[in-house]
């Protein structure tokens, strides 16, 4: 008797934890739970108000900012409750990775543009009373807008132009320690460079104390690559955009000038500056870099991370890799903001969305408080903007230039595992050239197996 | 027809109906337990090996297998023995480095632990316990704490080693980023994280050997002085051998530490410079959790566990003793 009961208990809690464990096999279409969301009466919210979670990943200057406009929002729909939840960057991938399957993600959900095509089946799209796609794309700048779109169809609204290409921190003190002008007169790369082999300390034995162009990073190698390759003539993917075309002339000419910034101008150790050892981020504000290659949202966080440090200090844009050319560029569709299909309140949680991502005032605030480049040029180009972020009016030049990644399978594998490993190798000089590209056109092309 | 005296007798337990509910009330709730939290993710596990599983996809109506998730059978294992895809060499460069790392580790420990406890056990008095509880202290230590502690000392540019190399004349290198470095044929970021683990673990060791010397009764040793053996030699042929027992205790489980870590390594160097030390559990984890590819992650664990069961059987048949003293 006390085996069967023994037993069934354990046959019970292996098919409960079996089905609790699994994915819901068949989706319910966004509409059907917009349409339930009418009739069914709102849960978890208070006395007669609606409650809603909002995910985002752990960044003090874009959660300030949130916080903020969640409380503006409130203010506005004292029935409203919206509570921020965030996860550091690695938990919050993983988090939307297992929660979305069992339909347990927030009712809005910070998602990086780029990451939508992999997430669509599983976002509620924007109805068009929110934003048509034709509205969205007139709104945003191409390169932002572009991830959020899938198939034709609008499945969040950008927050920012996530531009990883061009921009650097620039150490005011280094430059005068250095007896070199500023701010710096670059008009091509090489004067960049020149400016850098004058910047570089070294210590008594030869190693590298402080790199004069830190441009070894997982970000601005790959991007630069990338960027290197359409201002050389060529691209990166084929004429359908089925698959990668790394192994070129143009990725090639892209490649040997990276490693001859290091080699013949020695502007940088990238055994040293890298990813995992002084990371650009961290090396500038600890006086290690004094060109540090990194995207202008790095100048919030350092702000935040770093408020004694006591080096003068500004961001600029660099000259076009290839002389002559225009300054093009690919860029990430950057963070913005998206909808459970699963969420009881689409209408408000939309609602939401559209008040801080669409609103000219709002997204000018979010991007003031989190130090990025506006989505929206109309926001870009404003006096409020030019006061509080001076670096933004320098990039209205070349924002024009960017171009969209492109949807990829597994963005985060073709960037930061495959590309930028490769680079890294042949700028460490453990791959030849030719051995990095052939290795990143299979690799990458594989991720579409 | 059975013949009656043929039936099997069930065996009466001895205990009454109250005391068998009583233990059943008592181990319930951990049977539960190890049911849900141990039972069935190895099950789990061993049914995803043979799925292109990811949770990503929505799949088939049974548990997400099937339809996009499909059935592979041996494909992975397949893939992982002779595939030239970037995840097939990945795996391989795993196993390998796994195994250096844990074949380098076990000596090294033993090569540490064993004298370090002979020395400690013939020291008298408080300072042994004092010793003891020094030597075992980095093992009650935070992995991540271990390994920011030895990151800032192998930081290239401020970090002690270097500074130490430097005071003496040397040249500094990059313990943790350099790939182009190896010293006998090994990276040397694999060494220097072996270094690390190696502070780290080998207290518990040494805690187990000097129990294991206390209980080596002293009419051996006696009477092999009295025969005229040193002290080295009372080590080597009395001590050692009496150890044995210990020995395949401390050798499996070391061998089955090394072949986990996982922490330690992610902290100081990711698997970095250029996969060099990336291991086996680390890989897993980057299939199962960075790129959703469970499937291929729970082959990669089958692989892992047929491994550290080969060489534990191996072990148990090298170093088994049918005596007791």
């Amino acid at each position: 008797m006390d085996r069967k009961v023994l037993l069934i208990g354990f046959v019970l809690l292996l098919v409960v934890s079996l089905v609790a464990c699994g994915p819901s096999a068949t989706e319910t279409p966004a509409t059907e739970e917009a349409g339930a969301a009418e009739t069914a009466p709102p849960e978890g919210a208070g006395p007669g108000g609606i409650s809603l979670r909002m995910w985002a990943h752990q960044n003090p200057a874009f959660n300030a900012g949130y916080q903020a406009l969640i409380e503006a929002y409130q203010s506005a729909h004292p029935d409203v409750t919206i509570a921020l939840e965030t996860f550091d960057y690695d938990t919050y991938i993983q988090t939307l990775q297992t929660a979305m399957p069992a339909g347990e993600e927030a009712d809005i959900i910070q998602l990086f543009g780029t990451w939508t095509s992999e997430y669509a089946g599983r976002l509620a799209p924007a109805p068009e009373d929110v934003m048509t796609v034709e509205e969205a794309q007139d709104l945003f700048y191409a390169a932002p807008i572009g991830g959020f779109i899938v198939d034709g169809v609008l499945y969040g609204l950008p927050q920012e132009f996530n531009m990883e290409y061009g921009g650097v921190l620039v150490n005011k003190t280094l430059y005068e320690q250095a007896g070199l002008p500023y701010p710096p007169q670059w008009e091509t790369m090489e004067d960049v460079l020149r400016d850098a082999q004058a910047l570089v300390q070294t210590d008594e034995t030869g190693m590298m104390t402080v790199a004069g162009f830190h441009f070894t990073a997982s970000d601005p190698a790959s991007f630069s690559f990338l960027a290197g390759i359409l201002q050389h003539g060529g691209d990166y993917w084929n004429a359908d955009h089925t698959g990668f075309t790394f192994n070129t002339p143009e990725a090639r000419a892209t490649l040997e000038w990276m490693v001859s910034a290091v080699e013949e101008w020695g502007v940088v150790d990238p055994v040293l500056f890298n990813d995992e050892e002084n990371w650009v981020g961290q090396a500038f504000f600890e006086s290690r870099v004094a060109i540090g290659y990194i995207g202008a949202w790095a100048i919030a966080e350092g702000r935040a991370n770093y408020p004694d440090f006591p080096d003068e200090w500004d961001y600029f844009y660099l000259p076009p890799m290839v002389e002559g050319s225009d300054p093009l560029f690919v860029a990430d569709s950057g963070w913005g903001l998206a909808v459970s299909p699963n969420s009881q309140h689409q209408d408000v949680a939309w609602d939401f969305v559209k008040f801080v991502a669409a609103n000219v005032d709002n997204a000018r605030q979010w991007n003031i408080a989190s130090g990025t480049i506006p989505a929206i040029p109309e926001v870009a180009e404003s006096d409020e903007i030019a006061a509080a972020m001076p670096w933004v009016p320098r990039a209205l030049e070349i924002l024009p230039y960017g171009r969209y990644l492109g949807s990829m399978p597994d963005r985060d594998l073709v960037i930061y595992e495959i590309v930028y490993p490769h680079i890294l190798n042949t700028l460490q000089g453990v791959e030849t050239v030719d051995e990095a590209l052939e290795a990143i056109d299979a690799e990458a092309n594989a991720t579409f197996e | 027809m059975r013949h009656p005296t043929l039936r099997p007798v069930r065996r009466n337990s001895g205990r009454t109906a109250s005391q068998r509910r009583f233990v059943l009330g008592v181990t319930f709730p951990t049977i539960l337990y190890a049911a849900a939290f141990s039972l069935l993710p190895i099950v789990w596990a061993l049914a995803l090996m043979f799925f292109e599983y990811s949770p990503g996809r929505a799949g088939g109506a049974i548990l997400g297998l099937g339809g996009d998730n499909p059935f592979v059978g041996l494909e992975h294992f397949r893939n992982m023995v002779v595939g030239m895809s970037r995840e097939a060499r990945l795996f391989r460069v795993s196993l390998r480095n796994t195994l250096v790392f844990a074949f380098a580790v076990l000596p090294l420990n033993l090569a540490i632990t064993l004298p370090l406890a002979a020395l400690i056990e013939s020291v008298r008095g408080r300072l042994k316990t004092a010793f003891r509880a020094i030597y075992f202290l980095p093992a009650v230590t935070s992995s991540v704490g271990v390994a920011m502690m030895w990151g800032f000392i192998y930081d290239p540019q401020k970090g002690l080693l270097n500074a130490v190399i430097r005071l003496i004349g040397g040249t500094p290198i990059a313990w943790l980023s350099d790939p182009r470095t190896k010293f006998l044929g090994i990276s040397v970021a694999l060494w220097a994280v072996i270094a690390a683990y190696l502070w780290q673990d080998f207290g518990y060791n040494l805690v187990i050997f000097i129990a294991a010397l206390q209980g080596i009764p002293h009419e051996f040793k006696e009477a092999a002085m009295v025969d005229g053996a040193s002290p080295l030699q009372v080590f080597l042929k009395i001590t050692v051998p009496l150890l044995r027992p210990t020995l395949l205790f401390v050798c499996v489980m070391t061998m089955l530490s090394s072949f986990q870590v996982f922490d330690i390594i992610q902290v100081m160097t990711d698997g970095g410079p250029n996969y060099q030390t990336h291991v086996l559990v680390l890989d897993i984890y980057n299939n199962a959790f960075r790129y959703q590819r469970m499937g291929w992650a729970a082959a990669g664990s089958f692989v892992l566990t047929v491994v550290v069961m080969l060489i534990t059987i191996f072990q148990m048949r090298l170093l088994r003793t049918e005596w007791e003293y």
